[in-house]
């Protein structure tokens, strides 16, 4: 990997090291750990807020969205921020002005996303083809996405793919995939 | 719910952010006795994890404000939540305003015209720089106003800026370092920046000028005293109309309380400030506190950004390198009619912002409607030869652009902010002619395929805005209220134009300027 850093002293940027733990707490087998949200889905972590079909279903969509969405945990990082305190909340809905609470935006989006998926296939949305579900998808950000109801589907649009982004693309190990120094001046507390 | 014992101090500071640290650090040097009162948590530099995912604490995590209008403004992203406030995640982008800012009404019957000029605001500017440490090349920025030159050269640059700056100069434009207020060298006891481009999720090294590293800790060394999870619901009236007898709020644990004080100073943020006073309607104070003139929540404004993208490819832009403001600037089009087209207002230019894969101003988000295989392909490609450039554009001050109150409740029973916001047709033009001038200059530095974003937004301004009419403004040039004698507003809220410039310079040269003033005119 190469570097271009020049001038002041970069051996600072690891100086400091956080003691902080961050890492989510979820139950396995009625015990709580702290896991991260791959972890969590790898170990069948149960979900605190969404149900096991919406979870199917954000991972569906989310990994439609950004591949590898679903292996990084989009379903459980969603619900264990949405069991969260808001002001504690990760998601970047929080920037997007979606008024809380958080939980009823991501279960009537992803039931308008269902709605959609009967009305264009006859199918959930996590059982159809990519062929049946990227046209769904296309005309969300445009607004064009029809029957739905639900919140606003270009933000809706807009908040998975975010959540899916940052598992995907903004970790340690994601840059490192894509050739890209993290550089921490503080190691975040979980890597997810 | 019950009231607890009343406090009295000296001051209370509603809001711990650039300007409520700055008046607390500077009231309690003077030996006045401070209580700062902050909706959010005592964050320490200790807590800016190099994430962008957790910089999300960071963000405003009070009650919600709804946003709404034409172009609605992004209050989560923008807004601040903690001790720091907004500026702890701000970007340390430092211009200062220009004298043309100060005069919009009178030389174009346009806007609105500051109580102030320039020349007022220079000393405190030049103060400000050498207080907090400003890097940057005075002699390369022709457009910038007179002024002390910087106390510290110019952040080093890497290759993004290299290549967009080669588009200006083919098009005979200057371009210049950005000022920063970020160190370049190490400097009062802060060591210099070291471009890793987390500046979004805070600096922990406090290289960047925020509040932990700047006034906070002058405040605290004073006594000025921090109390945080506090919600300030309203002010209190005092024994007339003209008088305010301080703030209730709810503490964290949810008791209503009574913070008495000679002075309130309201630094609540650009929407929480009008929003407390919306919120403080009493015998005598019918529209709310300090809103004589009716128009307390007008004319809140916001920057758009024309966010102009292109490919490098041969070349590494070394894109997550740097600052996350900008490393190099371009102002030539800074004149309020410089556009044409019937665009009105100024242009500022910000090149080479660093880009982390993910988050809002990440690459990945650099092109929202690519999803799926495609969005992988790009993400390859742009992590290592995509650049940006954001166009900041002036919002024309407009009364109908608004903070007021919804329909819901908030700690206290309050009720929440809601923000208004349409841009003029001018500033709508303005947003389109710089998104047409970007695309030019980055084709002509050799960018391939190069495209704008829709229209976004930035920064808050306006609100409660200064002059030197009661009838059309909130308060005086120093933020006092030309209402109620011992109350002070401070923060952008007040500028009655927005200029194209960052905030936060202006806004601690304003504070720096309104505090002196307080103290020599301490009330009886």
């Amino acid at each position: 990997m190469r570097s271009a850093i020049e001038g002041p002293d970069a051996t600072r940027r690891t100086l400091l090291k956080s003691a902080a733990i961050g890492l989510f707490a979820f139950q396995l087998g009625g015990v709580d750990a702290m896991l991260s949200p791959a972890e969590a889905r790898r170990r069948g972590a149960r979900l605190k807020i969404l149900s096991p079909a919406e979870a199917a279903q954000l991972e569906a969509f989310g990994d439609a969205l950004v591949p590898g969405a679903r292996k990084a945990g989009i379903a459980h990082y969603v619900d264990a921020n949405l069991a969260r305190p808001h002001s504690q909340s990760l998601l970047t809905a929080r920037y997007l002005d979606v008024l809380p609470p958080h939980d009823a935006f991501y279960k009537t989006g992803l039931a308008a996303l269902d709605g959609a998926a009967a009305a264009a296939f006859g199918k959930p949305f996590a059982k159809g083809t990519a062929a049946q579900t990227n046209p769904l998808i296309a005309a969300m950000l445009p607004g064009q996405i029809t029957p739905w109801a639900g919140p606003p589907a270009p933000l809706f649009y807009l908040a998975v793919r975010s959540d899916a982004a940052d598992l995907v693309y903004g970790t340690r190990a994601a840059f490192e995939q894509l050739n890209v120094p993290y550089m921490a001046h503080i190691e975040p507390p979980s890597d997810w | 719910m019950t009231g607890k014992a009343a406090s009295s101090t000296d001051a209370v500071i509603v809001g711990a952010g650039a300007a409520g640290n700055l008046f607390a650090a500077h009231l309690a040097e003077a030996g006045k006795s401070v209580l700062v009162l902050e909706p959010g948590p005592a964050w320490t530099t200790g807590d800016l994890y190099s994430s962008l995912i957790w910089s999300r604490r960071l963000r405003w995590g009070g009650p919600a404000v709804e946003s709404t209008g034409g172009h609605a403004f992004g209050a989560g992203f923008n807004n601040g939540w903690g001790i720091g406030g907004a500026a702890l995640h701000h970007y340390g982008t430092w211009p200062r305003l220009m004298p043309s800012d100060f005069t919009m009404k009178s030389d174009h019957g346009k806007g609105l015209d500051w109580p102030l000029g320039y020349d007022d605001l220079r000393p405190y500017y030049d103060r400000i720089q050498e207080e907090v440490g400003v890097s940057g090349d005075a002699e390369a920025e022709v457009w910038r106003p007179a002024g002390a030159p910087y106390p510290l050269p110019p952040l080093q640059q890497f290759a993004q800026a290299r290549l967009l700056s080669r588009g200006f100069t083919a098009l005979g434009m200057k371009t210049a370092p950005s000022p920063m207020a970020i160190l370049s060298q190490d400097y009062k006891g802060r060591p210099a920046c070291v471009y890793d481009g987390w500046c979004d999720a805070g600096c922990p090294i406090g290289a960047l000028a925020n509040p932990l590293v700047t006034y906070h800790p002058r405040a605290v060394k004073a006594c000025a005293k921090f109390v945080t999870g506090a919600h300030v619901t309203r002010v209190l009236p005092g024994r007339n109309p003209h008088e305010a007898a301080g703030v209730e709020y709810v503490d964290a644990s949810g008791e209503t309380r009574t913070a008495l004080a000679k002075v309130v100073i309201m630094a609540a943020s650009t929407i929480g400030n009008p929003a407390i006073l919306l919120n403080s309607a009493a015998d005598g104070w019918s529209g709310g506190a300090g809103n004589s003139s009716g128009l307390a929540g007008r004319y809140f404004m916001t920057h758009s950004i024309a966010a102009i993208y292109g490919f490098f490819d041969g070349e590494e832009t070394e894109n997550y390198l740097g600052v996350t403001g900008a490393q190099a600037t371009n102002m030539d089009h800074y004149p309020k009619t410089a556009l044409g087209g019937g665009a009105f207002g100024s242009l500022q230019w910000q090149l080479a912002p660093t880009m982390k894969p993910n988050d809002l101003l990440g690459v990945a988000m650099a092109r929202a409607d690519l999803f799926g295989p495609a969005l992988t392909k790009f993400m390859d490609r742009a992590v290592h030869h995509l650049a940006v450039m954001f166009g900041f554009g002036e919002g024309l001050p407009v009364a109908e652009n608004r903070v007021e109150l919804s329909g819901r409740t908030g700690p206290g029973g309050g009720r929440t902010p809601r923000v208004v916001h349409t841009f003029a047709p001018e500033s709508v033009k303005l947003w389109e002619r710089a998104a047409e001038l970007g695309l030019k200059v980055i084709k002509a530095g050799g960018a391939s395929e190069p495209w704008a974003n829709p229209m976004a937004n930035a920064h808050m301004m306006g609100g409660t805005i200064m002059g030197r009419d009661p009838k059309s403004s909130v308060t005086d040039s120093y933020g006092r209220s030309h209402d109620i004698a011992n109350l002070f507003i401070a923060g952008p809220g007040l500028y009655p134009t927005a200029g194209a410039m960052n905030p936060n310079f202006t806004n601690h040269a304003l504070a720096l300027r309104s505090a002196e003033h307080l103290l020599a005119h301490w009330p009886a």
